[in-house]
């Protein structure tokens, strides 16, 4: 009985969607309307109306800002969810990989992620600022971020990494993308237009336009540093073996 | 003339980069061992993908671009040559023993000094 209740759910549902793709215009269409309606909004007036050269910024953090609202509020509910499950990396308790492992550290691999770490942060920061004008973002650029600490944990070790970025900097850290996105929507409501406005009215012409690429500029950064350091909370939350012990001949 | 050692050069060095990455893939999927398949995959990324972006650099003339995609070969060849070098420096201390013909005696294990 069940099991026939599963498969008439499923054969309405499937003869539903198939019926909505017979309706869907064919691919490549010229009438379909992202064509013939969102593509020329965007490209054509996408630069004066979202103030970003970049038309990808411009529709991921004014036209669909809520949507990358969201997105960040995955990002961040994802940190929460493994850390209700695994709980916190614990001093006494935790270990990674490369403090257990028997085979010390290359001389050659640390060396050369000592080198090449400040490049990659730099790299990272550009990245994120550069999310108006160029390609990139808040996002890539967090990527970018978690991956060097990640490395340098692979490498260095979890105690190494710990005294490096103390968890009492790094845990308020975590909701800085949430926070910072929330605080810029909020100045919009501050100045009495709607959520998540950048030009604010009331200010001259020039002034509005310094304030929305700050604004951008702050919620790239946002973005940026607020996922990274998520990235890292959640990796140091998965290495877990049984001893906390510094190594005597780490760097 | 310029322009036709310009392009020869291009062709020339795309053509070595092709070469590479063939052997790297083919090497990757014939070779017996780690360490054996470890030797064609690196030369992919150092000599395949640096041959290729030095020729965009010499077809491309002297820009911006340039510096960026040297440095993007800076970064490649290093991090590929490194990444090499730890995987099958972990793989042999943890006791990976090398692949030998089967009826004749392998090698016996190298005895490493830690520095």
């Amino acid at each position: 009985m069940k099991r026939l209740l599963v498969l008439v759910a499923l054969a309405v549902i499937g003869v539903t969607l198939l019926y909505g793709i017979g309706k869907m215009p064919p691919m490549d269409s010229r009438a379909s309307p992202d064509k013939t309606h969102v593509v020329p909004r965007y490209l054509g007036h996408g630069e004066e109306e979202a103030g970003a050269k970049n038309i990808i910024t411009g529709v991921i953090l004014n036209y669909r800002g809520y949507d990358t609202m969201g997105e960040v509020s995955v990002i961040f509910s994802a940190l929460c969810a493994v850390i209700a499950i695994l709980d916190r990396e614990k001093k006494g308790r935790s270990r990674s990989g490369v403090d257990a492992s028997r085979v010390r550290t290359s001389l050659i691999v640390t060396t050369v992620v000592r080198f090449s770490l400040p490049v990659v942060m730099l790299f990272a920061v550009y990245t994120m600022l550069h999310g108006e004008p160029s390609p990139g973002g808040g996002f890539q650029g967090g990527a970018i971020v978690g991956a060097s600490i990640i490395l340098f944990t692979i490498v260095f070790g979890l105690a190494v990494s710990t005294k490096r970025i103390p968890p009492g900097a790094r845990v308020p850290m975590e909701s800085v993308n949430m926070l910072g996105f929330l605080s810029m929507g909020f100045i919009g409501l501050a100045f009495g237009v709607q959520f998540l406005t950048y030009i604010l009215p009331g200010l001259g012409v020039a002034a509005a336009e310094t304030v929305r690429k700050l604004m951008l500029d702050v919620i790239e950064l946002g973005i940026g540093i607020g996922g990274g350091i998520i990235f890292i909370s959640i990796v140091f939350s998965m290495i877990r073996e049984d001893r906390y012990e510094l190594q005597q001949d780490v760097p | 003339m310029a322009e036709v050692v310009r392009n020869v050069l291009v062709a020339a060095l795309c053509c070595s980069g092709i070469v590479f990455f063939l052997g790297g893939t083919v090497g990757l999927l014939r070779c017996p061992d780690l360490y054996a398949r470890l030797h064609p995959s690196t030369k992919c990324d150092t000599l395949g993908a640096c041959s290729v972006i030095l020729a965009l650099i010499i077809l491309s003339g002297f820009s911006m671009v340039v510096l960026k995609l040297l440095a993007v070969t800076f970064f490649l060849m290093l991090s590929s040559a490194v990444c090499g070098h730890a995987i099958g420096r972990s793989a042999f201390k943890s006791g990976v023993v090398p692949w030998h013909k089967p009826g004749v005696e392998p090698l016996p294990p190298m005895e490493v000094e830690e520095p």
